[in-house]
């Protein structure tokens, strides 16, 4: 009991940590939740143009900026070059369409102008110079048969306005299963930081020599000491497994109530305990209570980078991603990922995830050996 | 004799509280004088105003006979002061704290280095020059400590408290350089409450309590002005009222107690206190143990003056 | 005097573990980190091959614009090629689209194209737009040949080459007339901003290294100081030496956080390499004179003080895009005032303005901006030095 109540007055000192971190995965596994329907309709992607017109807004000009409008989201910003130009390197706009001066006139003499573009080189602007260049182009080969501006534009229009059907097979809502794969893979980082943080600190306050020298002639039995000291660290992580899970309830909402949130729920658990078990072994060969701190981002930052915590899997270069399978963060996000787009919930769909949480626990088994190896040995002062 | 410092009037007041309250006192060259007091007396806020690394707020400081002030370079570079904390680099070895502090006062490099080898043996850290102070004990970490403070040779050394939680051995090191320091001419400024190391070493001693001067004088001189001068303890095993009161009236006694088994007489004069005793213990045949007689001590004086203990 | 307080104060602050870690190893660990992370972004962002599957249906056998048309497009050969097609039954087809192989499917119903896909996304509404311009080139062909064939009808030709019109009007159709230019810059990777934020949080972490040497002379912060303040020496020329020794060492800090950006990292900080040397002192400066001014103006213990300069330098750095450089963005663009007084964001614009910009207009505003803010805060410190005696220690 004494070791406990220890155990909370160490861990009210360290409280401001823990909030830092939960505050993070507030502010950051939060931050991109910004909620959008439901889309078991197509959706067509558009990409960011922004139209920078020099001539008149009539003829085939204003036609132009007519398509591109309602096939792209058009961006106003200030008519300012360096204005444009951090938002094309923010990504805040994907093309830039310069329009230039007497552009309806040229075109209509046959002159085909040329007009300017400014490109971000990323997927949205391709599509952006697709939509462009289509338009020019029917535009182009009605012009040379086709001499009145009212005539053409309704031609253009009418070629242009050939759509394909569509049909969406998925019913599964994508949208608030990645918003929960994201809250929980930024999880990821909170968990190991606080536990680690938390867990080093107080195994560190413990085992500081000179109070080790205490307990160890105290008239309490080291092991029932060890076991309670265990104890107390399990019982905080589950108290803060039990925080981050409210949060994602509160946070990602209804989803979490379904199989998948079960799952999301699991996996976490599963991957709470391993950061316990990691904690502990660090906490048991670090007795240094400076470099701590140091420690706690490197690995927990180290294992969020490098596993996809912050940057999805799939954008991480292959080299990494192999790195990363020697971490047990890698086999906690792997799940979060499979769980964004699992559709069909039976045991072959399952159980890449069990096979995951197989590994995960793996990993706290190893720990827990190692911990026991180090702590044998450090029995004895010096 | 030359008067090192000077101090007049000296007052340091916080808020609420006077630290040190009207001051004044002398310090002679060549002496070792003790600033005596239990801790929060004002000792070290004394130190640090006559070092000028606190403002007070009047009063004047004479040091070397020019006015203390905070650029009074000539003055500070005859100075040392040993502080009550351990102020060294941890990232520095010994010889090197050494060297960065003593090269804030010498700057050629051959005469420092001969200064730091002289201070090194002083202390007796001679092992011990490429160790880190995390490596020490505190004892040597103390020594290090003081080395620290009077490489450069100073002729006017202020040691605050320089023995606090140190062993016996280092201690008496410790004593026995601050004894060498003296010898080789230097005028040595020491706090502490330990009054055995007073009586040991100091030339001369000023008594404070509160920020005040309770007393100034040597060792004996202050034992003077308590009016006992005699202790007399007796083992006695049983011992009858009449005794005591018997005992109450005979010549010079100031008091008398008898508890625990112990008779403890104090006496106002010196002077045959104590054969006079053994005789009238002879003569009712009261048997006794043991009997011993002692001066008092600086703590009695204390005591006497304040109504209180020296030690907390 | 001062050479010799000089090189205890290096020698003191190289020994300071915890301090180089943060200074020197953990910049350099979180700029490994980040490339790691951030390597594959942009080229992820660039349009990928689609993989697309096609019903092999009659519909589109006997349709020669699809068929030729997805062909090209397919073309391992092509530069511009965009899918991987498989031509497949519908049965087929269905199985790969549930395992993920392909993105979608298309099937032509009365020359209608009809698409299925599992979700929405740019690759599928890339998938649906390509097989609309398909679309309407047999639209346009369509027009165009009924047209001539009307042309010539018109103009008392009933013996109509449908053969010639039909190519003479796919001729049209392929001739490859949209004439566009692009004037963006190259230098676009925006993950570029991370590193330069890294540059700047080491120029301010720099700043601790100032406030611990300054507190090594300051007799209320430190016992050592103490002893400084004993001494017979100007507490100016001290504490200058100190201040001079934590720059040359936060300098080496910066220089190696520079040299593993630029050559294990292959960070990109434009041409200029004079001009950067400039930012870098400029930027370590702004950093020093922060922790001067948190050293002599806040009365508090060490840890306090470096929390401080901790936390102004994570907030700068955060404002400036380091937790992503959206932020930067849309301070810079909604409340610019913000990201002009953060020298966190000065040094990682003047960066940008030198990788980005042609023209030096931005990096000397920001040049400028660091040296009015390291001039102010110096100027603080001085002042606070000068007035400081201790009326408690």
């Amino acid at each position: 009991m004494t070791v406990f109540k220890t155990f909370l007055k160490i861990l009210n000192k360290n409280k401001f940590i823990i909030i830092l971190y939960t505050m993070f995965l507030i502010f950051f596994g939060g931050f991109n939740m910004q909620t959008s329907e439901n889309n078991t309709n197509f959706v067509a992607s558009k990409p960011d143009i922004m139209i920078v017109n020099y001539d008149e807004e009539k003829g085939i000009t204003k036609d132009l900026i007519k398509y591109i409008e309602e096939n792209s989201n058009v961006v106003d910003l200030k008519k300012n070059e360096d204005a444009i130009n951090d938002a094309l390197f923010y990504r805040d706009v994907n093309y830039v369409v310069y329009i230039p001066k007497n552009y309806n006139k040229d075109f209509m003499d046959g002159k085909n102008p040329e007009i300017e573009i400014k490109s971000t080189g990323d997927y949205q602007s391709s599509f952006a110079e697709m939509l462009l260049s289509r338009y020019i182009k029917v535009a182009n080969i009605y012009q040379k048969s086709i001499n009145s501006e009212e005539e053409l534009i309704s031609k253009i229009n009418e070629t242009l306005s050939k759509k394909s059907e569509v049909e969406i097979t998925s019913k599964l809502d994508t949208n608030i299963l990645s918003k929960a794969t994201f809250y929980y893979n930024f999880a990821n980082y909170s968990i190991m930081a606080c536990l680690i943080y938390v867990i080093c600190l107080i195994l560190a306050s413990f085992k500081d020599i000179k109070i080790q020298k205490r307990t160890i002639i105290s008239s309490t039995n080291y092991k029932t000491l060890n076991r309670q000291l265990l104890l107390s660290n399990s019982l905080f992580s589950i108290i803060l497994w039990m925080i981050y899970v409210t949060l994602s309830f509160i946070l990602v909402g209804d989803i979490m109530f379904s199989i998948h949130g079960i799952f999301y729920l699991i996996n976490s658990f599963v991957f709470t305990i391993c950061a316990t078990t990691i904690a502990l072994f660090i906490g048991n060969i670090i007795s240094n209570k400076n470099a701590i701190s140091g420690i706690v981002n490197v690995i927990a930052l180290g294992s969020s980078f490098l596993c996809g915590a912050f940057v999805p899997m799939e954008w991480l270069p292959e080299g990494v991603i192999k790195i990363a399978h020697i971490l047990p963060s890698y086999y906690y996000i792997s799940n979060n990922e499979i769980l964004k787009t699992l559709e069909i919930i039976n045991f072959n769909t399952i159980k890449p995830i069990l096979l995951n949480i197989i590994i995960i626990l793996s990993f706290s088994i190893i720990f827990i050996i190692l911990t026991n190896i180090v702590s044998k040995r450090k029995q004895k002062i010096g | 004799m030359k008067n090192v410092i000077e101090v007049k009037n000296l007052i340091k007041e916080y808020k609420e509280i006077k630290a040190v309250d009207n001051l004044s006192f002398e310090v002679h060259e060549g002496e070792i004088l003790g600033l005596l007091g239990p801790n929060g007396s004002g000792k070290t806020t004394t130190i640090n105003c006559l070092l000028s690394l606190l403002n007070y707020s009047s009063g004047s400081i004479k040091i070397f006979g020019k006015e203390m002030k905070p650029d009074s370079y000539d003055i500070k570079s005859k100075i040392g002061v040993v502080f009550q904390d351990v102020a060294v680099f941890e990232e520095l070895t010994v010889y090197d704290n050494i060297d960065y502090f003593c090269g804030l006062y010498i700057k050629d490099k051959k005469l420092r280095k001969q200064y730091i080898e002289d201070a090194i043996e002083l202390v007796g850290l001679e092992e011990f020059k490429k160790f880190y102070p995390k490596q020490l004990s505190g004892g040597l970490l103390r020594r290090l400590n003081i080395a620290c403070g009077i490489a450069h040779k100073p002729k006017l050394i202020f040691l605050d408290e320089p023995t606090v939680a140190v062993d016996p051995q280092s201690r008496n090191n410790i004593l026995d350089g601050i004894k060498k320091l003296r010898d080789n001419g230097a005028t040595i400024i020491y706090t502490t409450h330990y009054m055995e190391e007073v009586e040991i070493i100091c030339d001369r001693i000023i008594i404070l309590d509160k920020g005040k001067i309770l007393a100034t004088g040597t060792s004996d001189e202050l034992k003077e002005l308590a009016k006992i001068e005699e202790k007399i303890t007796v083992e006695i095993n049983e011992l009858q009222e009449n005794y005591i009161e018997d005992i109450k009236k005979s010549k010079n006694v100031d008091e008398v107690k008898y508890t625990n088994s112990l008779l403890l007489v104090t006496y106002t004069k010196g002077k045959n206190n104590l054969v006079e005793l053994m005789e009238y213990l002879k003569e009712n045949k009261i048997k006794y143990n043991k009997i011993y007689s002692e001066r008092p001590t600086l703590n009695d004086v204390f005591l006497e003056l304040t109504g209180k203990e020296l030690r907390d | 005097m001062f050479i010799h307080n000089f090189k205890y104060s290096l020698k003191t602050l190289f020994r300071n573990k915890e301090l180089i870690f943060w200074t020197f190893a953990f910049p350099i660990i979180l700029a490994t980190f980040f490339n790691m992370a951030f390597s594959d972004i942009e080229n992820s962002e660039k349009l990928d091959i689609i993989n697309i599957a096609i019903i092999q249906n009659d519909d589109f056998n006997n349709n020669e614009v699809f068929k030729s048309a997805f062909e090209e497009m397919s073309d391992k050969n092509n530069k511009d090629r965009l899918f991987e097609t498989k031509y497949t039954t519908k049965e087929e087809a269905q199985k790969l689209l549930e395992e993920e192989k392909i993105v979608g499917y298309m099937e032509l119903v009365d020359n209608k194209p009809k698409l299925t896909f599992i979700t929405s996304g740019i690759n599928e509404t890339i998938f649906k737009y390509v097989s609309e311009e398909i679309m309407q080139t047999s639209n346009i062909i369509n027009n165009l040949t009924e047209e001539e064939i009307q042309n010539q009808i018109m103009t008392g030709n009933f013996n109509v080459d449908y053969e010639s019109i039909y190519n003479k009007v796919i001729e049209i159709t392929t001739e490859e007339n949209v004439k566009l230019k692009n004037i963006s810059s190259d230098n676009l990777s925006y993950t570029m901003i991370e590193f330069y934020t890294l540059i700047a949080m080491v120029c301010l972490y720099g700043g601790i290294l100032g406030t611990v040497s300054i507190n090594q002379n300051l007799a209320n912060m430190s016992n050592q100081g103490k002893r400084v303040s004993i001494a017979p020496t100007t507490k100016g020329k001290v504490i200058l030496s100190s201040v001079l020794a934590s720059y040359i060492t936060q300098l080496i800090g910066v220089a190696l956080l520079f040299i593993y950006t630029i050559f294990v990292l292959n960070v990109d900080y434009g041409n200029n390499l004079g001009l950067i040397i400039i930012l870098a002192l400029v930027g370590s400066l702004a950093g020093l004179s922060l922790g001067t001014m948190v050293a002599t103006t806040i009365k508090s213990n060490e840890n306090v003080k470096t929390g401080i300069i901790l936390s102004i330098t994570m907030l700068g750095c955060f404002l400036s895009g380091m937790m992503g450089i959206t932020m930067k963005y849309i301070i810079d663009k909604n409340i610019p005032i913000i990201n002009k007084l953060n020298p966190a964001n000065m040094i990682t614009d003047g960066l940008y303005s030198l990788y980005y910009y042609e023209t030096l207009d931005r990096y000397i505003f920001n040049v400028v901006s660091l040296l009015i803010f390291a001039f102010i805060l110096i100027a603080v410190s001085y002042i606070s030095l000068r007035r400081q005696k201790y009326d408690s220690i």
